[in-house]
């Protein structure tokens, strides 16, 4: 038998840092907290962990981490010091960054060239991209802009057993083969650490109109969003939340159209007269927009973009979009304290009642009836305790091809991880 | 056999194998086998061409065949493939390895003489005329040994002339104004003369749908054409080119150039789109043919379909017909001639007329000479959908600007019971002038 | 193997789909030896068309348990040989599985058979006010089962993105004949791997999709289309990166440099392009109808001030087909020039286009071959067309020469191999320039995931060592 072989062979002592520092992990502190400067240092840091059955949690900005409920010996991967803005290509529209930077950076490094990157999930000001990737969520703007696994152009990320691969490119048509990178987007670090990726950026609409329509319940409001949804336009995004402080407290939609003056009051015409109602035009974001107001705006979005607070116990439910106040129905029994949707791809997102969430496996029933999937996305560090990988996927479908669903996936986290070196690995 | 090779093989080179063909053939749609696509036929060609396909293998002899020789795949290839031409050469290559069966070989040598052919009409207008072939449709069992008998029957009942009253829901006025067989006598202010033209009065026209030659002489002359009789002309050829009987066609080509030359006409008119299209493409018929390519050129930049003719004229519009016209493009317009508008634009010079474009209207309808005959199956297949589609439009009167097509659609309609009239755009104008007056 | 099936499995295939949907005739097999790129002739052992997901399935298991290859075929228009037939192996094609299941208005998605060819769900969904909206040049015959295969784009893809940017949810036959459902519109929340993404553009290697849900988009209300003149392909290039960078979103760029215009113009399909013109650039704005003349202003003006000698611009329908037909028929024209084509694809960063032309047409010089471009510009997906004629095979080694060298170019300048066409036989040889041993063994890995046993379309993408072989080199087939 070969010796164990400690890391401090292998990465320098800036690439290791203290553990005591650290508050987080669920109580029971990691080996090592690592912290690569570059990707071979990740390489070398994951096939160690294969060869030496040592589980390697991988976290960006380390903002917020996964609960270990595993036993056995972890490290934590943190990519922080991989954070350089590698290339910007303006005239190309891309942008490659080293998957800790923070995801802001990247929208200030475009926002010198009048660009931007459409994604717009909870939390994206505090994300770090490889995070962001990494979970795979590009929150409503997908409406206008399409998901972020189509405008991850590449990605260098290393597998579990530390093989360095280069997805896809820097092009907009990239794939060479299978398009593995694809898979990679959403798998939540359980097939690879990413270190870095090259994003497509899209120029800033002139205007980007946000209007709002409130009323009394969730239901009103979803109801709307469905009539957004089948109007002869396509907005930015269309999100319900059940509460708009700035609104008195009121349910609202919120619909945002993107392009360029006219087209925007055309469309908005056009909407309004298709769902029947006028919305309040709250304001217009982009050149020409008036400062102050502007201002007021984009604090009015990121209000409803991270509507569902980051810190409580959030569910994740999704059904088609019609069938969205059948599913609003369902969820009310979580006592939702705060709750939005997305009305284009049917999500709803909900901060549980941590007294309630123990509803939540019967409330699985109820959306499968619906031909729809529910998920417990975060879990507050109270309710956390004891509970077996309380997040990991529940694709609850229980059609005949459900096995063969869970197959491929089991098969192809092997192909990527050999040795399940990558935590939190799915039961 | 080298020539009609050679001559393949420069056709066949544009085919780039891309498969925009591939959608607009109704036989691909139907079986799915590429064999029975255009791209799939064509490949099938450069085999025998290329020595790797012999052409009295199954494979061959069965696909050339169940080509309807619809041309829908023309108009569609990006690399203007000459499909037609193709598969005229293709077919002499395929009968000269494999002669046709009996029925094919009969009704080609029916068609070829005038002497055979005469009698073989006129006993079918008597069976028509006393009402037999109708009633025989309505007995003969839809499977079955006769089914082939009863679907002749039903198209030759389909022929039967129409009632513009009956189809407008009125009652048959008892004494019509205008004997059918006079001339058009244009009153008042004389259209211009738009020039000399000679009609192409076609085997199953004069044979079975002299109506259609009428209407056609009296619509034309009524827009300012001066229509001559074209004496000595005969088939155009077209069933014998298709049958890969190049010979044969080429003998009745040679015939009609030389009458038509002889008539000294400034346009050809043809009112079956079959007739037109194989007339337009003499030039390609006599391609190798130095004595007569140029003649033949000559005579195929001369021929036009008649609503060509009539809607270069206006039409001029005659009296209210209240009709709602279900139209079909027949292919041999469509897809071998490119002209669609000119048919829409007789019928809606008509008041009164409205004209619905069935479904899939750029589709075949099965027809293709005795296809339905020769493919009973895949025929009635091909033709159920038509039916359907023109039943769907519901409309009082079918319509169609060949007469091969109006058989077809008309004894699809028969077979299920309907009584629908299925008629040529010129007779819908011919009835509007007729009662306007213009004829007296 | 390779010769006739076993009669026992003939019959039992015929069983399953119907005894005239099973062909074996060799002499009837010889039209399925090409798909849209004929450099390659390869004749399968039988072509199997079953109806339904169940036949397939049926037809999957027995081939499986027959240890024989399949080779998934839909219109057979792809460009790299994905639907080539193996010696040993048979076609299932999806010709007869053409029915478009369910058009879902309210939540503007459809359910489709995968042979429903892709202008065809357009056209069923345009009374709803939708249409699909990824649209290959080659939509009017392609089908949704290729094209989900191949993540096909098309012109307009600029603004809207390729096909896997519209596929929610597949059915896919997988090799033991197990049915499997991935993704679906409404699982968003299941938090699984996304199997859908990843069975996107696997070109026939992973399964079959025989049910493909698809999102479409409302109908655009108006449309303006540009045609720009310019005397050099510099200039033309030049333009594309000024109107993308002036923040403008075109649904379309299409560049057709000089060589096409003269193919074009000297063909039966003359679209009134300037003969003398070193490059032709068709730019389409689409949506609200306000706002689109102050877009196609702009651009103009981007044309213009790049030295367009002329801007052209389309009012309706009919003027707009004129500015098109030029980009339309090239291809055509271009089969008709030369008794073979060979239609590259490679995809290069957008600002690195002049230069890359520019290096093409030296390449198409030292090898003395004639190389047309015609092109989606806005992506940089490159479509370099070598002409030949395959019966001289000292040309024909001259083309591969000449391919070898593009490709080498495009990744040279940080693009890639293949934009659009995939990867199939054409360009396994090719890999190696984008991969090194490590990721091709991964894709190999991930093949494995979907088809262990290696049976879909084998020796395509990614060649095993034990593949190597199993498919004729281009000029052996030719000669
Ligand atoms: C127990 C638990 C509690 C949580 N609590 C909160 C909470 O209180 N508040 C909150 O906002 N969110 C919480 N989350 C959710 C999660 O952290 C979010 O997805 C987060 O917003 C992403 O931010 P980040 O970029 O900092 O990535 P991280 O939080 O660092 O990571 C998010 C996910 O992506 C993976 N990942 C990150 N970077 C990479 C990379 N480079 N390569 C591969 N995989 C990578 C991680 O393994 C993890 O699965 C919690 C999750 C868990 C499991
Ligand atoms: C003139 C022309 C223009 C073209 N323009 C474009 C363009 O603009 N953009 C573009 O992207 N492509 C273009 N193509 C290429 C081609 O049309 C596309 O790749 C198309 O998607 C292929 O579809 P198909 O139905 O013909 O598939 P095929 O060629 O039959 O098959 C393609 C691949 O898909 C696999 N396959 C087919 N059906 C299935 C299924 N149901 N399940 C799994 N695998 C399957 C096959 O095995 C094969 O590997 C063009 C081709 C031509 C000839
Ligand atoms: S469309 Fe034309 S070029 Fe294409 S396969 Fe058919 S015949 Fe050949
Ligand atoms: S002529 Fe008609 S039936 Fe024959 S191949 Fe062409 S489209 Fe098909």
């Amino acid at each position: 038998m070969i010796a164990a072989q400690p890391l401090s062979d292998l990465l320098p002592p800036e690439a290791l840092a203290s553990v005591d520092s650290s508050p987080l992990f669920g109580g029971r502190p990691p080996e090592a907290i690592v912290r690569p400067a570059s990707v071979e240092e990740v390489a070398a840091l994951l096939s160690w962990a294969s060869r030496e059955g040592v589980g390697v949690l991988t976290m960006a900005s380390g903002h917020r981490v996964a609960p270990v409920t595993r036993e056995g010996r972890f490290v934590a991967l943190r990519m922080d010091r991989l954070n350089a803005i590698e290339a910007y290509e303006a005239a190309d529209l891309t942008i490659t960054a080293g998957a800790g930077a923070p995801f802001s950076s990247v929208t200030r490094a475009l926002g010198e060239n009048d660009q931007w990157a459409p994604f717009d999930p909870a939390d994206v000001a505090a994300r770090s991209l490889g995070g962001l990737v990494a979970a795979g969520e590009s929150g409503p703007l997908r409406m206008g802009y399409g998901e972020l696994r189509n405008h991850v152009l590449g990605a260098r990320v290393v597998t579990g057993d530390g093989r360095t691969l280069d997805l896809g490119g820097r092009v907009v048509k990239n794939v060479a083969g299978f398009d593995v990178l694809k898979a990679v987007v959403g798998s939540r670090g359980g097939l690879a650490a990413i270190t870095s990726v090259c994003l497509r950026a899209f120029p800033r609409p002139e205007v980007d109109r946000v209007l709002v329509r409130t009323e009394p319940t969730v239901r009103a409001a979803a109801g709307l969003a469905l009539a957004v949804g089948t109007a002869p336009v396509l907005p930015a995004s269309c999100v319900v939340v059940d509460r708009l402080s700035e609104r008195g407290e009121r349910a609202a939609l919120v619909v945002r159209l993107h392009g360029s003056r006219a087209t925007v009051d055309e469309e908005q015409v056009r909407m309004e007269r298709h769902v029947g109602v006028p919305f309040e035009v709250v304001g217009d974001v982009g050149t020409g927009a008036d400062a102050a107001s502007s201002e007021s705006t984009r604090r009015l979005l990121e209000g409803v973009r991270d509507h569902v607070k980051s810190d409580g116990t959030v569910v994740v439910a999704s059904v088609r979009p019609s069938r969205l106040p059948r599913l609003l129905e369902v969820v009310d029994r979580l006592g939702p304290l705060a709750l939005s949707c997305d009305a284009y791809t049917g999500l709803v997102r909900v901060e549980a009642d941590p007294e309630r969430i123990t509803e939540l496996d019967l409330l699985r029933r109820d959306v499968i009836a619906l031909d729809g999937a529910i998920r417990q996305e975060r879990i507050s560090s109270t309710a956390m305790r004891g509970s077996a990988d309380p997040l990991s996927p529940h694709d609850d479908r229980r059609d005949a091809s459900a096995a063969g669903r869970t197959a491929l996936a089991r098969r192809l986290e092997t192909a990527f991880d050999p040795a399940g070196a990558l935590w939190p690995a799915r039961t | 056999m080298a020539q009609a090779y050679e001559a393949q093989r420069e056709r066949l080179l544009p085919c780039v194998h891309c498969g925009f063909c591939l959608p607009a053939c109704p036989t691909y749609n139907r079986l799915g086998d590429e064999a029975d696509s255009p791209r799939g036929r064509l490949h099938l060609m450069g085999a025998v061409v290329e020595g790797r396909l012999d052409p009295a293998s199954d494979a061959f002899q069965t696909h050339i065949d169940r080509c309807l020789g619809c041309r829908a795949c023309e108009p569609v290839c990006p690399s203007g493939v000459e499909y037609g031409a193709l598969l005229e050469l293709a077919r002499a290559t395929a009968t000269e390895a494999r002669p046709p069966g009996v029925l094919t070989r009969g009704l080609l040598a029916l068609m070829g003489r005038p002497l055979l052919r005469k009698p073989f009409l006129l006993s079918g207008r008597i069976l028509r005329a006393t009402g037999l072939a109708a009633l025989a449709t309505r007995v003969i069992p839809s499977r079955g040994p006769l089914a082939s008998v009863r679907l002749a029957l039903a198209m030759l009942d389909a022929t039967r002339p129409w009632s513009p009253e009956a189809a407008e829901g009125r009652r048959t006025s008892e004494s019509r104004a205008v004997p059918r067989r006079d001339r058009a006598l244009s009153p008042g202010d004389a259209p211009p003369n738009r020039g000399r033209v000679g009609v192409m009065l076609g085997c199953v026209q004069a044979g079975l749908y002299s109506r259609v030659n009428e209407a056609t002489v009296r619509t034309l002359e009524a827009n300012g054409y001066e229509v001559v009789t074209v004496a000595g002309q005969d088939c155009c050829g077209a069933l014998h080119a298709h049958a890969g009987r190049l010979d044969g066609a080429r003998a009745l080509a040679e015939n009609n150039i030389v009458a038509f030359e002889r008539a000294g006409v400034d346009f050809i008119a043809a009112n079956a789109a079959g007739c037109g299209a194989a007339m337009k493409d003499y030039d390609v018929l006599f391609e190798a043919d130095a004595a007569m390519s140029a003649r033949a050129a000559a005579s195929s930049e001369r021929v036009r379909d008649v609503t060509e003719l009539l809607a270069s004229a206006g039409p001029r519009p005659g009296a209210e017909v209240r009709l709602s016209v279900a139209y079909d493009h027949p292919c041999h317009l469509l897809h071998a001639q490119g002209v669609s508008g000119p048919p829409i634009s007789v019928l809606e010079a008509v008041p009164g007329v409205e004209v619905r474009v069935i479904v899939d209207a750029d589709e075949c309808c099965g027809g293709a000479g005795i296809y339905g005959l020769t493919h009973p199956d895949l025929g009635a297949r091909i033709g159920g959908d038509k039916v359907a589609a023109v039943r769907a439009a519901s409309a009082q009167v079918a319509c169609t600007a060949n007469p091969g097509c109006m058989m077809q659609i008309g004894a699809g309609l028969r077979l299920e019971g309907s009584s629908q009239a299925v008629v040529h755009p010129v007779e819908v104008l011919d009835e509007s002038y007729r009662r306007a007056g213009f004829y007296h | 193997m390779t010769g006739p099936l076993p009669p026992r499995l003939e019959r039992e295939l015929r069983s399953v789909v119907g005894a005239d949907h099973v062909i074996t005739d060799p002499d009837r097999l010889m039209v399925y030896e090409s798909d849209g790129l004929t450099a390659y002739r390869v004749a399968p052992r039988a072509v199997v068309l079953p109806a339904s997901t169940e036949e397939v399935s049926e037809v999957v298991r027995l081939l499986h348990g027959a240890d024989i290859e399949i080779v998934p075929r839909g219109a057979g228009t792809g460009l790299s040989g994905g639907a080539l037939p193996t010696p040993d192996g048979v076609i299932v094609g999806t010709a007869r599985m053409n029915k478009i299941l369910s058009i879902d208005a309210a939540d503007r998605l459809a359910l489709v058979q995968p042979g429903v060819v892709n202008a065809r769900l357009t056209e069923a969904t345009r009374p709803h006010g939708l249409y699909y909206a990824p649209d290959p040049s080659s939509q009017s015959t392609c089908t949704l089962g290729g094209n989900v295969a191949e993540n096909s784009g098309g012109p307009h893809c600029l603004k809207y993105g390729v096909t896997s940017r519209y596929v929610t949810g597949l059915t896919v036959v997988m090799a033991g004949g197990e049915v499997v459902r991935l993704g679906g519109a409404g699982h968003e929340a299941s938090g699984e791997l996304d199997l859908v993404g990843l069975f996107v553009g696997s070109e026939g290697c992973f399964g079959i999709a025989t049910e493909i849900e698809v999102r479409l988009l409302p109908l655009t209300e108006g449309v303006r289309t540009l045609l720009g003149i310019f005397d050099t392909m510099e200039a033309a290039g030049h333009a594309v990166t000024s109107i993308i960078g002036s923040g403008l979103m075109p649904a379309a760029v299409e560049i057709i440099d000089k060589a096409t215009i003269e193919a074009v113009e000297a063909s039966i399909f003359a679209a009134g392009y300037p003969t003398d013109a070193g490059a032709a650039l068709v730019i389409e704005f689409d949506g609200t109808e306000a706002g689109l003349d102050a877009d196609a202003d702009r651009a103009e003006r981007c044309c213009l001030r790049e030295g367009a000698r002329e801007v052209r611009r389309a009012s309706s329908e009919t003027e707009r087909a004129a500015l098109w037909k030029g980009r339309k028929k090239a291809f055509g024209a271009m089969g008709r020039i030369a008794p073979d084509l060979l239609v590259q694809d490679a995809t290069v960063p957008r600002t690195r286009l002049p230069e890359v032309l520019a290096e093409i047409s030296r390449i198409g010089e030292r090898y003395g071959l004639k190389i047309a471009n015609v092109f989606h510009a806005g992506d940089g997906n490159l479509h370099p067309n070598l002409l030949f004629d395959r019966t001289d095979a000292e040309e024909l080694a001259r083309v591969e020469k000449a391919s070898h060298e593009i490709m080498s170019l495009c990744v040279a300048v940080g693009g890639t191999i293949t934009g659009e066409h995939g990867v199939g036989v054409d360009k396994r040889g090719y890999m190696g320039l984008v991969h090194d041993e490590v990721e091709l063994d991964m894709l190999r890995r991930v093949r494995r995931v979907f088809d262990p046993g290696g049976l879909f379309n084998p020796g395509k993408v990614v060649p095993d060592a034990v593949d190597a072989g199993a498919l004729p080199e281009v000029s052996e087939v030719a000669s």
